[in-house]
C-alpha cells in the first residue's frame, strides 16, 4: 500500500503534501494534549512494536499480507490522535530508512494510512462500542480505506490500470482487511486477557442510528470514490470503440485511440474529482453529525487513562500472566 | 540485516558524511522534487541527475554496486506497473516509473547511508517538524531493533516447542497470543524506559546532537549538487 516516487503525477502529490503537512501539525498538537508525558516513550516504542509484529505470520491465503498492519490496533490502544502520530512516524522511517514508499509520496501515505486508515478504524468502534463487531469493522475499514485510497490516487494521477487489475485489486485489499479484522479481534482479545486495562474503550455506543449511518457513509465513500475512478475506464473504452469502429482503418487507429484517450482523461479526471468532493462533503457531513451528538453526551475518553498507575502496581502479576500466556 | 547495513553506512567517515545534516536534507528534497516534476523522457535531464548521483555516493565512498542493488528493491513493483503501463500504450509514462521511483530510491538511500538518524531528525526538526513527532520517531527508531528481535526470538521458540505444523486455527490462535504478549512487553518496556529517562532526570528533550554552523564547504556542497540539476531542468 506504500506508493513509491514518480508514480502521483505532480498536481497530486503536491496537494496531498500540501494537505498532509498542516493535517500533521495539527494531529499532533491533538496528540500532545491527550499524552501526557509519561506515554512519550510508550507512542515510540508501540511504532517498533507494529514493525516488529511483521515478524510473526498468520497461516492465511498466500498473495496477501498474513501479518498484522496495525493500524487499527494503534487506534484501538492509543487513541486516534496518538494513533495517527505513532503511524505517520512509522511511514517516515518506512520511507527514509528502508525505502518502503516514497519521499516525495510521503504526504499521500501519510492520509492513506495514518489519517484515513486510522480514523476509518477508530469511528466504527467508537459507535460499535469494544465489541467484536467494531473492532472487527474497524480494522476492516482501515485497510480496505488506506488501499482503496492508495488506489484512487494512482488512478487520478493517470497511471491507467485495465478495470479487471483494478478488481483484482480491491479483491486483494478486500481479503487483507478480512485478515486484518479477524487478526486485530483476536489478538485484542488476547490482550485484554493479559490487562483490559491496555485497549481504550471507546465512550460511545448510546447511539446506533448514527454508527450505522457513518459505517455506511465510510462504505459509500470507499466503494463510492473507486467506482468513480474506475467507471469512467469503461467509459472510456466504450467511447474508444466507437471510434474505431467508425473510423475502421487500422493506420488511423492508434492516432485516434490516442487523442480519444487524451480528450476523455481530462473529462475522466473532472468526473472522478467531483466524485471525490461529493463524497467528501457526506463523510464531512457525518463527522460534523458525531460531533454535534458528541457534544450533548458525554465527552470522549475518560476510560484508559488510570491504566498506568494500575499497570505500575500489577505489574508483578501482569508479568506472572505474561509468562503464563507466552507458554 | 537491510537496515543495520545503512546505518553502519551512515557511520564512516568522508567528506560528504562531515556536511551539515541540513544541507545534505535539503540538498535531497530540492534533488526529489526536480526528479518528480521532470517529464519522463528528458534524456539529458535523467542523465545528469545519474551522474550527480553517482558522484555524491562514490565522493561519500558508499559501496556503489551494495546501493545500487538494495535500491533496486523498489523494482519489482515497478515492473508490474510499468508492464501495464507500457502496454495499454501510454509509453512515455512507463519509463517515467522505473526512472523515479529507482532515483528517488536511490536518493534516499544515499541521504540515510551518509547521515545518522539522529542527526537527520535533528535537521528535520531545525525545519520546523513538531517536537512529539521527533520524539516518537527517536523512541521508534531505537526499539525497532530491540523488539524486531524480540519477535523473531518468540517465533523461534515458538516453532521449537510446537513445530511449524498443527492445525490452522491452533495456529492462528498462538500467532494471536504471541502477538498480544509481544504487545504486553513493548507496553511494560515502555514503562520501564519512562522511569528510567525520570530517574535520570529526563527534561523533555534527549541530548542535543549539535548541528553547529554552516560552513563554506557546506554552501559549497549545497551548490555544486543543486545548481546542475535545476540548471539542466529549468534552463
Amino acid at each position: 500500500m506504500h506508493i513509491p516516487d514518480g508514480y502521483l503525477s505532480t498536481p497530486i502529490w503536491i496537494a496531498l503534501d500540501a494537505t498532509a503537512i498542516p493535517a500533521v501539525g495539527w494531529l499532533t498538537r491533538r496528540a500532545q494534549q491527550e499524552v501526557d508525558e509519561s506515554k512519550i516513550p510508550l507512542l515510540g516504542v508501540m511504532g517498533a512494536f507494529v514493525f516488529a509484529a511483521q515478524m510473526i505470520n498468520f497461516p492465511v491465503v498466500p498473495g496477501t499480507s498474513n501479518h498484522l498492519v496495525g493500524g487499527a490496533l494503534l487506534a484501538f490502544a492509543l487513541g486516534p490522535w496518538a494513533a495517527s502520530l505513532v503511524m505517520t512516524a512509522i511511514l517516515a522511517i518506512q520511507a527514509f530508512v528502508f525505502q518502503d514508499g516514497g519521499i516525495m509520496a510521503l504526504g499521500a501515505n501519510t492520509i492513506n494510512m495514518a489519517l484515513a486508515g486510522v480514523w476509518a478504524a477508530w469511528i466504527p468502534y467508537r459507535r460499535f462500542g469494544a465489541s467484536k463487531t467494531g473492532i472487527f469493522l474497524g480494522a476492516f475499514l482501515s485497510v480496505m480505506v488506506s488501499g482503496c485510497l492508495a488506489l484512487t490516487q494512482l488512478l487520478l494521477s493517470g497511471v491507467h490500470l485495465p478495470t479487471a487489475l483494478v478488481a483484482t485489486g480491491t479483491g486483494v485489499f478486500a481479503i487483507s482487511a478480512l485478515i486484518e479484522g479477524a487478526i486485530t479481534v483476536a489478538v485484542l482479545g488476547s490482550i485484554e486477557r493479559i490487562n483490559p486495562g491496555w485497549v481504550r474503550r471507546p465512550a460511545g455506543g448510546q447511539n446506533r442510528i448514527t454508527g450505522v449511518l457513518i459505517f455506511f457513509a465510510i462504505v459509500l465513500v470507499v466503494f463510492g470514490v473507486l467506482i468513480a475512478s474506475t467507471a469512467p475506464d469503461g467509459l472510456e473504452k466504450v467511447a474508444e470503440h466507437a471510434g474505431i469502429s467508425s473510423q475502421a482503418g487500422t493506420l488511423y487507429k492508434t492516432a485516434l485511440a490516442d487523442y480519444e484517450f487524451q480528450g476523455l482523461s481530462s473529462l475522466w479526471l473532472r468526473k472522478a474529482l467531483a466524485g471525490l468532493a461529493g463524497l467528501a462533503a457526506i463523510y464531512a457531513l457525518c463527522l460534523v453529525i458525531g460531533t454535534v451528538i458528541r457534544r450533548r453526551n458525554k465527552p470522549l475518553s475518560t476510560v484508559g487513562q488510570a491504566s498506568v498507575c494500575a499497570a505500575l502496581q500489577l505489574r508483578s502479576a501482569t508479568a506472572s500472566k505474561t509468562e503464563q500466556v507466552a507458554r | 540485516m537491510h537496515h543495520v547495513i545503512v546505518e553502519r553506512w551512515s557511520r564512516t567517515q568522508s567528506v560528504i558524511h562531515s556536511r551539515d545534516a541540513r544541507i545534505k536534507l535539503l540538498a535531497a528534497l530540492v534533488f526529489l522534487i526536480v526528479v518528480a516534476t521532470t517529464p519522463p523522457l528528458e534524456w539529458l535531464c535523467f542523465a545528469t541527475y545519474v551522474t550527480v548521483l553517482l558522484i555524491a555516493t562514490l565522493t561519500a565512498q558508499l559501496p556503489l554496486l551494495g546501493l545500487l542493488e538494495r535500491a533496486a528493491l523498489v523494482l519489482p513493483f515497478s515492473l508490474v506497473f510499468g508492464i501495464t503501463t507500457w502496454l495499454i500504450g501510454d509509453h512515455a509514462r512507463a519509463i517515467g516509473l522505473f526512472e523515479k521511483s529507482y532515483l528517488s530510491a536511490w536518493t534516499a538511500l544515499w541521504l540515510a547511508g551518509t547521515t545518522p538518524l539522529p542527526r537527520l531528525l535533528k535537521a528535520a526538526e531545525w525545519f520546523g517538524v513538531p517536537r512529539l513527532l521527533i520524539l516518537t520517531i527517536q523512541f521508534l527508531y531505537r526499539y525497532l531493533f530491540v523488539l524486531s528481535e524480540q519477535g523473531q526470538h518468540m517465533r523461534l521458540a515458538a516453532a521449537c516447542r510446537a513445530g511449524s505444523r498443527g492445525a490452522a486455527r491452533a495456529m492462528w490462535r498462538a500467532a494471536a497470543g504471541a502477538l498480544a504478549v509481544l504487545f504486553a512487553r513493548s507496553y511494560q518496556r515502555a514503562e520501564g524506559i519512562h522511569r528510567a529517562m525520570q530517574s535520570r532526570g529526563f527534561t523533555g528533550t534527549f541530548p542535543a546532537v549539535a548541528l553547529g554552523r554552516f560552513t563554506l564547504a557546506d554552501a559549497a556542497f549545497l551548490a555544486l549538487a543543486v545548481i546542475p540539476v535545476v540548471a539542466v531542468r529549468f534552463v
